[in-house]
C-alpha cells in the first residue's frame, strides 16, 4: 500500500518523457513531500482542518453584519458550501474508518472590524484552499474520494474569484491566478493559517495536523 | 490576439490537419469512450465522499496512457471552442470597462490551455485532434448579453466536463494538470454566472458531465 501510494504520488516517471508540457502546467505532484500525508485520511483530516477554520471564519463574519445586498447574499452561500465541505469531509473520515480531527480553537484577530478586512482574508483563505487542495489531491488513493475533494476544490476557487472580484481587485492576479492554479505543500498551506489557530501546539496534539 | 498565437504557437499554423474527416473521426472516438465515461460519471455523479461501491463495474473506456490522450484530445476540442469563441468576443468589442477586464484575461487563458494540452498530447505521443471550424448564433458578437450567457454556459459545460473525466485519467501528472486547469474554469464560472445575474455557487461540489454529454452539448457549435 505504502509503495502504491508512493508511485501515484511520484508519477511513473517512465510513462511521462521528461520536459513535458504539463511541467508547464504548474504540475507540482513531484515536490510534494512524500511525508506529507499517509493515507487518504491524514488528507482529508488535512482538509477537514481547514475546512473548520473557513466555516467559522465566515460563521463570525456573516454574523458581524459588515455586508449587505449581493455580497451578503454572496458570502451566505459562502459559508453553506464550507459547512457543507465540513459534513462532508467529516462523514468520509468515518466512512473509512478514520477519527476525524477535532476543529481548531481559532482567532482571527480584527479580521472582522471592516467589510475590506473582512473579505480580503477571506481572499485568502479561499486561494490558500485552492492550493492547499492541489497540493494533496496527488495523496488521495480512493477514486470515488479524489472526485468530491476535485469538486470541492473547483467551489472554492469560485468562492476566490467572487470575493476577488467584490474587492475590486485586478483581474490577473487578483480573480484569476493565471491560466493555471498553482499547488501548495502542507508545510506552506499551515504556516498560512498558522496564524488564525488560536492555540496551534494544542492543534497538533491529537490532530493529524501538525505543525 | 494575434500576438498570443504567435507566443504560443511559436509562429506556426493552428491549423495543421484541420479537416472534416479527423473532426469525424474524432467525435466517433470520443463518444465511444463517452459510454464508459457515462457509467463512472453516473455512480460518482452523487456528491458524496465515500462512494466505494465498484466506480468502474460497466466502465468500457480505456484505461491507460491510450486513454488519457483520448481525454486530452477532448479536452482540447473543448479549449478550442472555448479560445475561438473569446477571441471573437474580444476581437469584436462585445463588452466593455470593467467586463472587459474580466472577460479578455479569459481569452488569454483559454489560448494557453490549447497550447499547453496540445504540446502535452504531442510529448505523450499522441497527435492532437485538428481544431474544429466552429459556428456560433448570429448576435453572439455584437450582443453583450448573448456573448455573456453563451459564454457561461461554456465555462460551466467545461466544468463539468474536467469533472467528468477525474476518475477516467490513468497518469497522476495528467490528472494534476488537467486538475490545475479546471480550477482555472471554475473561477471563470463563478465570474459569468456574476455577471449575467446567475449563481456563481450552484453546489457545495463541482457537478460532473460524462464525455457524451459534453460533446452532444457541445455539438451545435462545431459547423
Amino acid at each position: 500500500m505504502q509503495s502504491k501510494r508512493k508511485n501515484f504520488v511520484r508519477g511513473d516517471t517512465a510513462k511521462v518523457p521528461s520536459g513535458v508540457a504539463i511541467g508547464a502546467l504548474n504540475n507540482r505532484f513531484a515536490w510534494a513531500e512524500a511525508a506529507d500525508f499517509d493515507s487518504d485520511v491524514d488528507v482529508l483530516n488535512y482538509a477537514l482542518t481547514l475546512e473548520y477554520l473557513e466555516a467559522e471564519f465566515y460563521r463570525q463574519g456573516n454574523e458581524a453584519g459588515l455586508l449587505s445586498g449581493k455580497e451578503a447574499t454572496y458570502l451566505a452561500a459562502v459559508q453553506r458550501d464550507e459547512e457543507s465541505h465540513v459534513a462532508t469531509v467529516m462523514q468520509t473520515v468515518q466512512k473509512i474508518g478514520g477519527q476525524p480531527v477535532a476543529a481548531p480553537a481559532v482567532d482571527f484577530g480584527d479580521a472582522f472590524s471592516s467589510r475590506k478586512k473582512y473579505l480580503t482574508l477571506s481572499h485568502t483563505f479561499e486561494n490558500v484552499g485552492v492550493q492547499a487542495y492541489l497540493g494533496a489531491a496527488g495523496f488521495i488513493s480512493d477514486k470515488a474520494i479524489l472526485q468530491a475533494a476535485a469538486g470541492i476544490f473547483g467551489v472554492e476557487a469560485r468562492h476566490a474569484a467572487i470575493v476577488g472580484n467584490l474587492l475590486g481587485l485586478e483581474a490577473e492576479g487578483g480573480v484569476y491566478m493565471g491560466a493555471t492554479e498553482t499547488p501548495l505543500s502542507k508545510g506552506e498551506v499551515l504556516g498560512a493559517v498558522q496564524p488564525f489557530l488560536a492555540d496551534a501546539a494544542a492543534a497538533g496534539g491529537d490532530a493529524a495536523v501538525t505543525l | 490576439m494575434t500576438k498570443n498565437d504567435k507566443q504560443i504557437f511559436d509562429g506556426k499554423p493552428v491549423l495543421q490537419f484541420d479537416n472534416e474527416f479527423d473532426r469525424r473521426n474524432f467525435l466517433r472516438t470520443a463518444l465511444i469512450v463517452g459510454v464508459g465515461a457515462g457509467f463512472a460519471g453516473h455512480a460518482l455523479g452523487d456528491p458524496t465522499f465515500g462512494n466505494r461501491s465498484s466506480a468502474f463495474a460497466g466502465s468500457l473506456a480505456l484505461k491507460g496512457p491510450k486513454g488519457d490522450l483520448e481525454i486530452l484530445n477532448y479536452a482540447l476540442t473543448l479549449e478550442y471552442l472555448e479560445a475561438e469563441f473569446y477571441k471573437l468576443g474580444v476581437q469584436g468589442g462585445v463588452v466593455k470597462g470593467r467586463e472587459l477586464e474580466l472577460v479578455a484575461p479569459i481569452a488569454d487563458h483559454e489560448a494557453a490551455h490549447v497550447a499547453a494540452v496540445t504540446a502535452t498530447i504531442q510529448d505523450l505521443g499522441g497527435k492532437p485532434v485538428a481544431k474544429p471550424k466552429f459556428k456560433f448564433p448570429q448576435g453572439t458578437f455584437t450582443n453583450r448579453d448573448k456573448f455573456l450567457t453563451t459564454a457561461s454556459v461554456f465555462e460551466e459545460l467545461g466544468v463539468k466536463a474536467y469533472h467528468g473525466q477525474v476518475t477516467m485519467i490513468d497518469s497522476p501528472d495528467i490528472l494534476a494538470a488537467a486538475a490545475s486547469i479546471a480550477g482555472v474554469e471554475s473561477r471563470h464560472a463563478a465570474i459569468l454566472a456574476d455577471l449575467t445575474g446567475g449563481n456563481p455557487f450552484p453546489a457545495p461540489i463541482e457537478a460532473n458531465l460524462p464525455m457524451a454529454a459534453v460533446l452532444k452539448a457541445a455539438k451545435p457549435f462545431i459547423a
